[in-house]
């Protein structure tokens, strides 16, 4: 953003107070004050009773002079205009596509609406979602705001370092997170440990009885982990720890990160996804995927290669590994995505490919040697695989 | 493929019209300062050259001084109305376009999308967005109520926690991040054209003849032919033929014939089932007057004629969507296209597009590689060794299908499978 900052600067010094002269001209008010003085000057003049033609003719001139000026300093500003337009053009060179209006059914606008709706209350934004909901003509399920709510007043005490209605939800919900399974109790567990151990005034002895209490469940598959959680005591004081090979476990970022582990299995337990889903598809759009499309769109064109598929993308949008949500599956010989009609295949040596490349490759008999690896099968034991 | 590098222009394609739209509003600002100047000047160098041509000014003082004050009364009322058009109008715009291009200007320097400056700066984005979206479907309440929530967080990078007192009017922020003045005004002609009344709207195409008249567009005209439709309604023949004259001929250059069907219109009534005629007592017209009206003013504004949330919605939902989000058996609750009402929004983007394998566990919704690898059950579905892993742990070797546990198997019945 410097060229534009840049340019701005300039114009707004050009702009700016009463008084400036940072132009080639004198400032516009500089310019009009001197008209004033030499208009009341000449008022006096003729007041007093020295008037005379001269005294306006050179009047008429110095008007003509100011109107100069100013008209000078209005050229500076308009050319500090247009360098800041330019700077803008050029920082912005790409214009937004135009497309026909999008989600404009009435199906459409429900869903969009029912969408942002759950986005403020799953945001914790609550007087916002009820406005908007008084805004639209949409219903939200009462029961879903209800638990919103609970996820965001836990998530309030834990903000505060106050692990207990987390661990009060985990307990209730002990089934769910061993099925998962998930490890969040004991990370709850480990970070009140932490937080009594790490606060100013510790009480080293209560932190570590709490420790013997709640620690032990967890040693089956958190035994390294708790080892370290208690060699880390001699290291104190804080000052000392920090410096040694357990700082990691005074940095902010396991605060963050619990809050988030926290939220996951939260929204999980109720059949909710990981992440609020209106800024993951936002995130990812005005994170590069239109500009992406949008090119491959112009290279298509410009190729006059009518994408065939007008119901597919002409190029791939890359994702963070995070969103990627369902397994594709592209056949490594015939480059083909599997489908219904054509499924993956697995070979008796492992290799996966499409029915049809399998087809294509079988011999009489029905032996397949397999591309990838010396083993030859039968096609009639290849096992179509879901993924 | 991941994204690790921030993609800054791909960022900055929508940010066109944040800092477009400011630059546009002091171009008009400065335009209105060069009018002013001109007329005032304009008169002040007129009666100074009147003056000087004056024999013998001095015989009357009276008519001179006279001439004289009226000159300053003008320089002095330029003077003051050019301060004020600074103060009010000039020096907000510029402000406004600073903190806009510096906050676009704060995530150049940021290296990934997964440091926490980002996230906050997409949490700003976003209700940028939302606010956008709001005015343009007239939920006012609900854009204000989201800037005076959230919109304290644009001002942040310097403010201090001192200063939090002197937190800064709704509107003030809002205006920072939404153009806000510009909806209201959409917002009442769109109002008035909705009462049938095209008064505000002909006063705003009058405001930007010049500029409509560049983009060729004949917005005025259809409103002047509402005008004069809404009188032949009325059974007022006689003002109707002298609205026409008046409002309708000086377009006949380019709407000829249609000036000429607004005459035959007098010969039917509202009730006609005569077709051209019908559609132009038809008051579904007014609903089109509000669709060209907000198409000129977002094209004049510099705005895209769809909101930037469905832009983004547009792009993220296309380059999510697979097949396999409308298939009962491979839905993944994490996956925004599977959500029930996105599903429904995604219908109307294209899918995305794949060249190589990424096989995703549909347990632990984690990518399946060398490390944690494929393992299909008997009966061809496959998940990750880390789920049948704890599984076999706890259930003695046994293993079952996470979808439908009634399928069970032993552990070494599972067959590594190998993608290439
Ligand atoms: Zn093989
Ligand atoms: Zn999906």
């Amino acid at each position: 953003m410097e060229g534009p900052l840049k340019e701005l600067t300039k114009l707004e010094k050009l702009t700016f107070g009463t008084t400036s002269t940072k132009g080639k001209s004198p400032s516009i008010d500089q310019s009009l004050d001197a008209l004033l003085d030499s208009l009341r000057n000449a008022k006096e003049r003729f007041q007093a009773g020295m008037g005379s033609q001269g005294i306006l003719e050179s009047l008429a001139k110095t008007v003509e002079e100011k109107k100069k000026e100013v008209d000078d300093r209005q050229k500076e500003v308009y050319n500090a205009l247009a360098k800041f337009g330019k700077a803008l053009d050029k920082k912005f060179a790409n214009s937004l596509p135009s497309y026909d209006p999008l989600f404009a059914s009435p199906e459409a606008k429900g869903a969009l609406e029912r969408t942002i709706a759950v986005h403020f209350l799953r945001t914790g934004q609550f007087d916002t979602a009820q406005t908007f909901i008084s805004e639209s003509d949409i219903d939200v399920d009462p029961e879903m705001r209800a638990q919103f709510m609970t996820l965001h007043r836990i998530m309030l005490s834990l903000r505060n370092g106050n692990v207990i209605p987390a661990l009060q939800w985990a307990h209730y919900n002990d089934d769910f997170l061993e099925d998962r399974p998930s490890s969040l109790k004991f990370h709850l567990h480990r970070f009140e440990y932490l937080r009594q151990l790490l606060s100013p005034h510790a009480d080293i002895a209560a932190a570590i009885n709490y420790a013997r209490t709640n620690f032990p469940d967890f040693y089956p598959h958190h035994g390294a982990e708790i080892g370290r959680l208690m060699n880390c005591v001699t290291y104190l004081p804080l000052s000392r720890f920090m410096k040694s090979p357990y700082a990691d476990l005074a940095n902010p970022s396991i605060h963050s990160e619990l809050e988030r582990m926290f939220a996951t299995e939260y929204c999980a337990s109720l059949g909710m996804s990981r992440q609020a889903p209106l800024r993951v598809i936002s995130d990812i759009g005005g994170g590069g995927a239109l500009a992406r499309i949008e090119k491959g769109r112009k290279v298509m064109r410009e190729r006059k290669s009518e994408w065939s598929q007008a119901n597919e993308l002409p190029i791939e949008i890359p994702l963070p590994q995070e969103n990627r949500y369902h397994s594709v599956f592209a056949c490594p010989v015939s480059k083909e995505q599997s489908t219904e009609a054509n499924p993956p295949m697995m070979m008796t040596c492992g290799h996966v490919i499409t029915k049809e490349s399998l087809q294509k490759l079988s011999k009489p008999g029905g032996r397949v040697k397999c591309p990838y690896c010396p083993m030859e099968s039968n096609i009639q034991t290849a096992l179509r695989v879901y993924f | 493929m991941s994204q690790d590098r921030l993609n800054v222009d791909g960022i900055m394609l929508f940010e066109q019209p944040f800092a477009r739209v400011p630059y546009e509003n002091y171009r008009k600002v400065f335009r209105s300062s060069q009018k002013n100047i001109e007329k005032e000047l304009g008169a002040v160098q007129n009666a100074a050259k009147d003056l000087a041509n004056k024999e013998r000014p001095e015989d009357d003082v009276e008519a001179t001084a006279k001439a004289l004050d009226g000159m300053i009364a003008r320089v002095e009322g330029l003077k003051r109305k050019l301060s004020d058009m600074q103060e009010s109008a000039g020096k907000p715009t510029l402000d406004v376009m600073r903190e806009r291009l510096q906050h676009l200007g704060a995530i150049e320097i940021l290296e990934s999308p997964n440091v926490p400056e980002f996230t906050r700066w997409a949490d700003v984005r976003l209700d940028r967005w939302l606010v956008d979206w709001s005015l343009r479907n007239g939920k006012e309440k609900t854009a204000r109520m989201i800037a005076a929530e959230k919109g304290i967080e644009v001002r942040s990078h310097h403010a201090c926690v001192h200063c939090m007192a002197s937190r800064p009017l709704a509107r003030d922020i809002i205006k920072k991040i939404v153009d806000i003045d510009l909806f209201s005004d959409i917002r009442r002609i769109e109002d008035a054209l909705n009462r049938k009344s095209c008064t505000e709207a002909l006063a705003w195409c009058s405001e930007n003849k010049a500029a409509l008249r560049k983009l060729k567009n004949t917005l005025e005209f259809d409103l002047r032919l509402q005008e004069y439709i809404e009188l032949a309604r009325a059974g007022k023949t006689v003002e109707a033929m002298a609205y026409s004259k008046k409002h309708l001929l000086p377009w006949q250059e380019t709407h000829f014939y249609q000036i000429v069907q607004a005459a035959a219109l007098l010969c039917y009534r509202p009730s006609t089932s005569c077709g051209p005629y019908k559609r132009l007592y038809d008051p579904s017209r007014w609903t089109m007057l509000i669709q060209s009206f907000r198409l000129a003013i977002y094209h004049l504004s510099t705005l895209p004629t769809e909101p930037l949330l469905h832009l983004a919605m547009y792009a993220g939902l296309a380059s999510l969507k697979l097949p396999a989000c409308y298939n009962h058996e491979t839905r993944n609750v994490d996956c925004p296209v599977c959500n029930s009402d996105l599903g429904v929004l995604a219908k109307e983007v294209p899918f995305s597009h794949h060249v190589n394998s990424t096989i995703v566990c549909r347990s632990t919704g984690k990518i399946m590689d060398a490390d944690n690898m494929p393992m299909a059950m008997p009966n061809g579905q496959v998940y990750s060794k880390e789920v049948f892993d704890h599984m076999a742990a706890k259930n003695g070797g046994w293993v079952f299908d996470p979808r439908n546990p009634a399928d069970r198997c032993r552990y070494t019945e599972l067959r590594k499978v190998f993608i290439s």
